[in-house]
């Protein structure tokens, strides 16, 4: 592949020949004599070197850009490092930046009458409405500055060639002969430079807004904004065209800025505060349809548990189940990882517990290290993992605690209860349980499992090697 | 614990005291009844504000703090902890939390908790681990341990006093705890004493407390915790 075109450090004057030459592959004094050579034509050389100067970005600038590329992360990470020492919401304030993080999603829960404590994040409203306010805003522009400035950069550079060249074509045609009318190519080249700029100042977001509110995306819509910009240009054209003289355009143009700008003046504060007064009621009915969203999940949800507990106060190990049940289900929602593979060996084992928790009604909880993709060496394991879980609710009784740790040499599950435990050379020999389930199935993909039980309870240890190669 | 954290009402020897700070009064009182009889609890309080008053006022030898409050600049328990300790109170603090993301529990032990147990904690379980906070201990939980081994990685290095590494040692034991061990069940599996265990434990928690290891921030960034 041909390096990029960029300028060196060990140039002569800017780096420019030896940039050129180390892209094209070519030795750097054909470069160089070939610049003399063309500014011997008129000068060629000297604009040719210029443009380039302009144009080409050393290779500091280059890494700046990349950099900046990689950009939100170094971000978050700056916002993160501050608003860990702030503890004010600053951490509310990178959830909102990140909008599907559990954080944002649960922050209006502060606020919400509908749960009242259940605020994981920073229950002040304050917080909360930082973190709903910001996320339209600043979400997507703060995700977007990278790879949008690049974009943006080569864009303006390609409109400056455009209107070089067009400009260049006038000048031949001119020296062809044809007669060109200057006093009407600049005032349109001049209006079509302001809206081109004007246009530009505005963000992707504000830009898409307002091509919304003018209805743009659909075609009749286009259609009305494009004409109604050609007949101001036209009004425009003809107001000049119609002066005729230089000197009294010039007048006119001056006047017609002084009143802009006195108008301009006075009416900004109102702008802006009609601007503002839009922003916040948008992100008033953000907050306000997350806060229907929680109050119909908790009702759903919440609520229903609540009245089946009411229901089976008699029954203990029914409120128990259902309680945990709940709070797992609850959990789940509110603080779901979002980094977290849904279809990974932890969340297999996540979603085993609970279900063996709803099965006897004893708390089975499951410490993660690392996670393994669930291939069906891993699946194997994730099954022997549940019937040692299952046996452990079963006959122990009590509650039972899961360990995974999943490294780059093995991926290790440890069950363990502190039950009355058990002789496992006692257990029948037709009992499938642990014989069949637990240690055939490991043997079976090349892992292990191990059992011990004493008077303090039961662990069953079950180690996985990994082929070498993968890693954690 | 020091004398000069005793109460003036001069109470058995042997007791703990200990302030509760949980914005729900249900919750406090169904801790105040789970405690054991070598516990007392000196006061409540259910805001960052109310928090700081009280605990400079009575000076427990535990608090026992909720992560989420209300009040304060939003920090709930991390601020309660950090005005504390501003003010120079040499209560231990250890963290309650309804909740177990690691979000919750890095930040209140980054700001000085001793230990952090979630709030399904029994009533045995809760007063074993007052009395060991109160002795200076750190509480880890299974969970807390497998934050540590999440953060750190389950790589040993040699090097026993570096901030940014775990020793071999402990390593086995926050391996050992994540697993559901309890402090004694570690030492017997480690042909260790439970001082010993006590001691690794604290070093973790020193660690964890003052790491500003590459990875750990890597790690917290990725959950969006610092």
């Amino acid at each position: 592949m041909r390096p990029p075109l960029l300028r060196t450090s060990d140039g002569v004057i800017a780096g420019v020949c030896a940039g050129l030459a180390a892209h094209l592959g070519i030795p750097r004094s054909w470069v160089r004599v070939g610049m003399a050579v063309l500014t011997l034509a008129s000068g060629a050389g000297v604009f040719l070197y210029a443009w380039l100067w302009i144009f080409v970005p050393t290779a500091s600038d280059q890494a700046a850009m990349l950099g900046r590329r990689s950009g939100p992360a170094a971000f978050m990470h700056d916002v993160g490092a501050t608003g860990h020492r702030n503890d004010d919401g600053g951490r509310a304030g990178v959830a909102g930046l990140t909008s599907p993080t559990p954080g944002s999603a649960a922050a209006p829960s502060g606020q919400g009458p509908a749960a009242p404590g259940a605020a994981p994040e920073d229950p002040t409203p304050a917080a909360a409405l930082r973190a709903t306010g910001d996320r339209p805003g600043r979400g997507p522009s703060a995700g977007d500055v990278g790879p949008d400035r690049t974009d943006r950069a080569g864009r303006r550079e390609i409109l400056f060639g455009t209107a070089l060249l067009v400009a260049a074509a006038v000048l031949v045609v001119q020296l062809l002969g044809v007669q060109v009318d200057w006093g009407f190519l600049v005032p349109i080249a001049v209006v079509a430079t302001g809206a081109a700029l004007a246009w530009s100042q505005l963000d992707d977001v504000r830009r898409a807004r307002v091509m919304n509110r003018a209805g743009a995306e659909r075609a009749g819509g286009a259609l009305r904004l494009f004409a109604g910009i050609v007949l101001v240009i036209a009004g425009v054209l003809v107001a000049l065209s119609s002066s005729g003289s230089w000197t009294l355009t010039m007048a006119t143009l001056v006047a017609v800025l002084a009143v802009l700008v006195g108008v301009g003046l006075v009416l900004a504060p109102w702008g802006l505060k009609f601007w503002r007064d839009l922003e916040s009621e948008q992100a008033a009915r953000v907050r306000e349809t997350e806060r229907a969203e929680i109050a119909a999940h908790l009702h759903d949800s919440v609520l229903q548990t609540l009245a089946l507990i009411q229901n089976r106060a008699d029954s203990e190990t029914d409120v128990l189940r259902l309680a945990r049940a709940q709070e797992r289900e609850l959990r789940q929602w509110l603080f779901a990882d979002p980094i977290r593979d849904p279809v990974s060996l932890a969340e297999r084992l996540r979603s085993m517990a609970g279900e063996i928790e709803d099965l006897y009604g004893h708390p089975v909880t499951v410490v993660a290290v690392g996670d393994a993709p669930l291939e069906p060496a891993e699946d194997a394991l994730a099954q022997a993992a549940r019937e040692a879980m299952l046996n452990a609710a079963k006959h122990a009784g009590v509650a039972v605690s899961v360990y995974l740790e999943a490294g780059p040499e093995a991926v290790e599950v440890f069950v363990r209860d502190r039950g009355p435990g058990f002789d496992p050379a006692a257990v029948p020999a037709d009992r499938l349980g642990i014989r069949e389930s637990i240690n055939s199935r490991m043997q079976r993909h090349g892992g292990t499992a191990e059992l011990r039980s004493d008077a303090d309870g039961t662990e069953v240890r079950l180690r996985l090697p990994r082929p070498t190669g993968i890693p954690a | 614990m020091d004398a000069v954290n005793e109460p003036p009402e001069g109470p058995a020897p042997g007791t703990v005291s200990v302030v509760i700070v949980d914005d729900h009064g249900i919750f406090r009182a169904g801790l105040r009844a789970a405690l054991g009889p070598a516990i007392r609890v000196l006061g409540e309080a259910a805001t960052v504000e109310e928090a700081e008053t009280v605990i400079d006022g009575v000076r427990p030898d535990v608090v026992l703090l909720d992560v989420h409050l209300p009040g304060g600049r939003g920090g709930g328990g991390a601020e309660v902890i950090h005005r504390c300790t501003r003010r120079g109170v040499p209560s231990r603090f250890l963290a309650l939390s309804v909740s177990d993301s690691a979000e919750d529990v890095v930040a209140v032990i980054r700001a000085g908790a001793r230990g952090y147990v979630t709030k399904t904690i029994s009533g045995p379980e809760i007063t074993d681990a007052v009395q060991r906070i109160a002795s200076g201990d750190a509480v880890f939980s299974p969970r807390l341990a497998g934050f540590v081994l999440d953060a750190f990685g389950t790589a040993s290095v040699a090097v026993d006093d570096e901030l940014d590494r775990l020793s071999a040692r402990e390593l086995e034991v926050m391996r050992l705890i994540a697993r559901g061990y309890s402090y004694k069940e570690t030492a017997k599996e480690l042909f260790i004493s439970v001082k010993t265990v006590e001691t690794h434990v604290s070093a973790v928690l020193r660690k964890l407390q003052l790491s500003s290891r590459h990875e750990l921030t890597r790690w917290a960034t990725e959950r969006r915790l610092l």
